[in-house]
């Protein structure tokens, strides 16, 4: 057995376990040690993220259609992994203690919930796995399944996200299903190698097709624009630690799968060769631009909500546009850019479902106008909020701040200043909105049915802290991080960044070991400065100015409903729900439609349809 | 260059980066009152503010995350001012360029909202509020002139470009390279600098319905540290960017008073925006030169 069969092997036995003993109280920790022990399998394979191991291969194999189907792990999927079984191990760790106990006791299946996340786990492998266009496709179906259920275990109006979710998964589906079987009769074989041979020989017309085809089907799950309306809602509604798992990693198959298909066997090379007829365009810029609204809409629309988890899934969508654009721009800083957001963006995401829902659990709400001045209440988590959303923000010192420097950095040296521009319009409408979600829940007045609210407990802080040791040292030695996504760029074919542990070695780089010690001296100093004054008072916290006015607790007066409404006045008017209101015209299409053959088939014209049946039957048996 | 060479720069930097500052923040004070025809505090006053700020003997801390929100927009400005290259000091400057120092410069704002927000204020959090919406405003216009630099220079590197305009004479720097751009940055330079006609969201002129409502004592001096460095951060770069940087103190030093007092005299005379209109102003003219600027260098 190889090494990628012992990950697949614990990662099938996790699943069971998580279905047989999820509901005892030991059942989670056993889960957990589990995935620890999926790592430790993927490490046997680190080879694969250091470019010293070409590919592992899986011994499982079946022949259908005489199209062999096979598994096998490469530097791309090994990165990948990383992050899925990270994303697992830190969930279900947060979930086995309180937080699952008292799921339990609200009428939760905890049992279903270690089910589906493991489910979700191994079936991402399996995708990852993939070794051709066959077993991507099966993958592709496993992991859409696996998500759903996960989506659908809180019910009620989960339920009906989860559903919106699967309809769009369906239909990209489809569309990947067409793209994949036109590659077929071109290529006349599944295999990635014959696809990457034929690329370049591949009609523009019939490649365009494919590229729209497969674009949509892996777009639908990165929820791309147009395809971005299902996911923030669905994630959103799902039960606490499985939001921050789907957050971190899920839509991010879609990405891989692009990376393998689009980039890796067409080539980015091929879509810059493509002209879209009558402008300047090509399909690479088109996809940049795709990637840019991506960036821009999905972060304006986390500006307006009010709820802290369906912010942070918005501005996840809002993330997948950075990574598409580093990667669709494809020199060696921004597919390392694009490819180290994945993981960085993992990190603190994550860390930010956790932390809300640690305030959810203590205050029983996520609405931003429900909390504040938690602060004082809860350290760790406010912490880990802090750490999460300066890295969400891309602001030095965390992790964060260097990818999105190398996508920035990529854009510079590629000459394009409008998506520069778009890049940069994203990230300040994130630092905006990230402001807003920590001053609302941890800053500004503290109610008075939250005096008495306690830290979460251990087993919740202990992951949210590790993740927080990730952001940050990732953010200091951010080499750690670019040595696997130089074997990814070297495995998939795109010019590999030259990097040191402290950042990038080209002129005008970016040395973070510098950046942040002088940032933490700096810090230092401020420090002396300040304890240089005199000694000041600290008063309560409930002890308030508040303009002049001397109000006691009872009176309400923290500023956190149209946080921005100068910025509102201005830029309200563009929020128009087009993509609603697109959406709702295309169901209604489908159902008008739906409507029609329906009356045609059952109810008005059985007997037009046997006459012309018989008549066709006639004309058959006489001619 | 040796270690400990570059620890005596990277000391000195930050140190010489105050100095001037609090010089600059004097000149503001003496423009704005020869406008308005009074005489001006005396030289020494800026550093006698500080002095009285910090030895307060009322001064009133509304939690850890106050003190901690003085003590990084203190820090992230002394960090900032060491990726700045003057004159015979390049300090990081190679370590990270012109978007580096332009994401290190949020880190004092952050720093300054989260201790704001702590104090449960909601007018220091409505003048919050304000001053990330002008962010919006002047930072997408300010972005547009960092690439279109970066894109003539051919570098981000900030200590590169000012030896390019160094040996190439005049007819390199960057405000006969890009005038339009030039004149972008200097349109935006008040509203980065929290001045006069964009100052409503510091609203010194009204501490108690500003962020600065619950800001006492060494608080405040703090934040009047932060404002020496805001100034002196503002006329380098834009120096840098245009007006080819300085191999000696004696040219520097006039570059970058001029910078500073060129908004600072036309700013008195406008009156104030309101927050909507300073992103629409700033969406509109700022913007508008910025895009053609950079048309024209791009060709």
């Amino acid at each position: 057995m190889t090494a990628l069969d012992h990950l697949l092997l614990i990662s099938a036995i996790t699943v069971v376990i998580a279905l047989l003993a999820g509901n005892r109280s030991f059942g989670g920790w056993l889960v957990t040690i589990l995935y620890a022990l999926q790592g430790a399998a993927l490490l046997m394979m680190s080879g694969l993220g250091y470019s010293t191991l070409e590919v592992v291969q899986s011994s499982f194999r079946i022949v259908v259609l005489s199209e062999q189907l096979l598994w096998r792990f490469d530097a791309l999927s090994w990165f990948f992994a990383l992050i899925t079984i990270g994303a697992g191990l830190f969930s279900s760790w947060f979930a086995s203690g309180e937080w699952g106990r008292k799921y339990r006791d609200n009428g939760g299946n905890l049992r279903l919930f270690h089910g589906a996340l493991a489910l979700n786990v191994f079936s991402m492998l399996v995708l990852l796995a993939s070794g051709d266009l066959l077993t991507l496709f099966i993958g592709w179906e496993l992991v859409s399944w696996a998500s759903f259920l996960i989506m659908a275990l809180a019910g009620g109006k989960a339920f009906g996200y989860a559903m919106r979710y699967i309809s769009y998964a369906f239909a990209g589906a489809m569309a990947l299903l067409g793209g994949l079987l036109l590659i077929y009769a071109e290529v006349g074989s599944f295999d990635f190698q014959s696809l990457k041979e034929a690329a370049p020989q591949m009609q523009t017309s019939t490649l365009w097709l494919v590229v729209v085809l497969l674009t949509a089907g892996f777009g639908v799950k990165m929820a791309i624009v147009p395809f971005h309306l299902w996911q923030a809602k669905a994630y959103a509604e799902t039960p606490g630690p499985g939001a921050a798992f789907l957050g971190a990693i899920s839509s991010r198959m879609g990405l891989f799968a692009f990376i393998v298909v689009i980039v890796q066997l067409i080539g980015i090379s091929r879509l810059v060769e493509m002209e879209i007829p009558f402008t300047f365009l090509s399909a690479q810029d088109l996809l940049a631009w795709i990637a840019v609204f991506t960036i821009i809409i999905p972060t304006y629309i986390a500006l307006r909500q009010h709820d802290a988890r369906r912010l942070l899934a918005w501005h996840g969508v809002g993330q997948t546009g950075y990574m598409l654009l580093g990667i669709v721009i494809a020199n060696d800083l921004g597919s390392a850019g694009g490819l180290m957001h994945v993981f960085n963006y993992a990190s603190y995401q994550a860390m930010l479902f956790m932390a809300v829902v640690a305030v959810m659990h203590r205050t029983g709400t996520s609405d931003l106008n429900k909390l504040g001045g938690l602060f004082t209440r809860m350290p760790l988590s406010y912490l880990a909020m802090l750490i999460g959303i300066i890295g969400l923000a891309g602001l030095p010192p965390m992790n964060g701040f260097v990818s999105k420097w190398l996508i920035y950095r990529s854009l510079i040296v590629d000459g394009s200043p409008l998506l520069f521009i778009g890049a940069v319009i994203g990230t300040l409408g994130t630092i905006l909105s990230v402001y807003k979600l920590i001053h609302n829940i941890f800053l500004g007045q503290l109610r008075v049915e939250h005096v008495a609210v306690r830290e979460a407990p251990l087993s919740m802080v202990i992951p949210m802290m590790l993740l927080a040791v990730v952001v940050f040292v990732t953010g200091y030695f951010p080499g750690l991080v670019l040595d696997w996504t130089s074997a990814v760029q070297a495995s998939i074919g795109i010019p590999v960044l030259a990097h040191h542990l402290g950042g990038v070695s080209i002129s005008g780089g970016l040395d973070m070991i510098w950046i942040v010690s002088v940032l933490l001296v700096g810090f230092g100093f401020g420090t002396l400065v300040f304890f240089l004054g005199g000694r000041s008072k600290r008063v309560h916290q409930l002890d308030n100015y508040a303009g002049g006015h001397f109000l006691t607790a009872e009176t309400r007066y923290h500023y956190s409903d149209n946080f921005y409404p100068g910025l509102m006045h201005l830029i309200g008017p563009w929020y128009r729900n087009s993509f609603e209101w697109l959406e709702r015209g295309v169901i209604s299409a489908v159902d008008t439609f739906s409507t029609a053959m329906q009356g045609l088939y059952r109810n008005a014209h059985p007997s037009y349809l046997l006459l012309a049946a018989v008549v066709f039957a006639l004309s058959w048996v006489i001619v | 260059m040796p270690f400990s060479e570059l620890l005596v720069e990277l000391l000195l930097m930050p140190i010489l980066a105050f100095v001037i500052g609090l010089v600059m923040v004097l000149m503001m004070r003496r423009i704005g009152a020869r406008i308005q025809r009074r005489v001006g505090p005396p030289v020494l006053q800026p550093i006698y503010d500080i002095i009285k700020l910090y030895s307060k003997e009322t001064q009133i801390s509304h939690g850890l995350m106050h003190e901690i929100g003085i003590i990084m927009a203190v820090g992230g400005y002394i960090a900032a001012e060491t990726l700045l290259p003057v004159p015979g000091l390049d300090g990081l400057a190679d370590k990270g360029g012109a978007v580096t120092l332009a994401y290190m410069l949020m880190i004092p704002a952050l720093g300054m909202a989260l201790g704001v927000g702590q104090c449960a204020n909601p007018n220091g959090s409505i003048g919050i509020s304000r001053a990330l919406t002008a962010m919006l405003a002047y930072d997408i216009p300010f972005i547009l002139v960092i690439f279109g630099a970066s894109y003539v220079y051919g570098t981000t590197n900030l200590a590169e470009m000012i030896s390019i305009q160094q040996q190439q004479g005049v007819s390199s720097w960057g405000i006969v390279q890009m005038p339009i751009l030039a004149i972008t940055a200097l349109l935006i330079l008040p509203a980065i600098m929290g001045k006069h006609p964009f100052e409503i969201y510091v609203a010194p002129s009204e501490i108690a319905t500003g962020p600065m409502v619950e800001m006492s004592g060494k608080f405040m001096g703090g934040l009047f540290v932060m404002q020496c460095f805001q100034l002196y951060t503002a006329g380098v770069i834009f120096t840098t960017l245009f007006l080819g940087g300085g191999v000696y103190w004696i040219t520097f030093l006039p570059k970058i008073f001029l910078v500073v007092a060129i908004p600072m005299s036309v700013a008195y005379l406008f009156p104030r925006y309101r927050t909507e209109d300073v992103l629409r102003l700033m969406w509109k003219w700022p913007m508008l030169l910025g895009l053609i600027g950079l048309a024209v260098v791009m060709k």
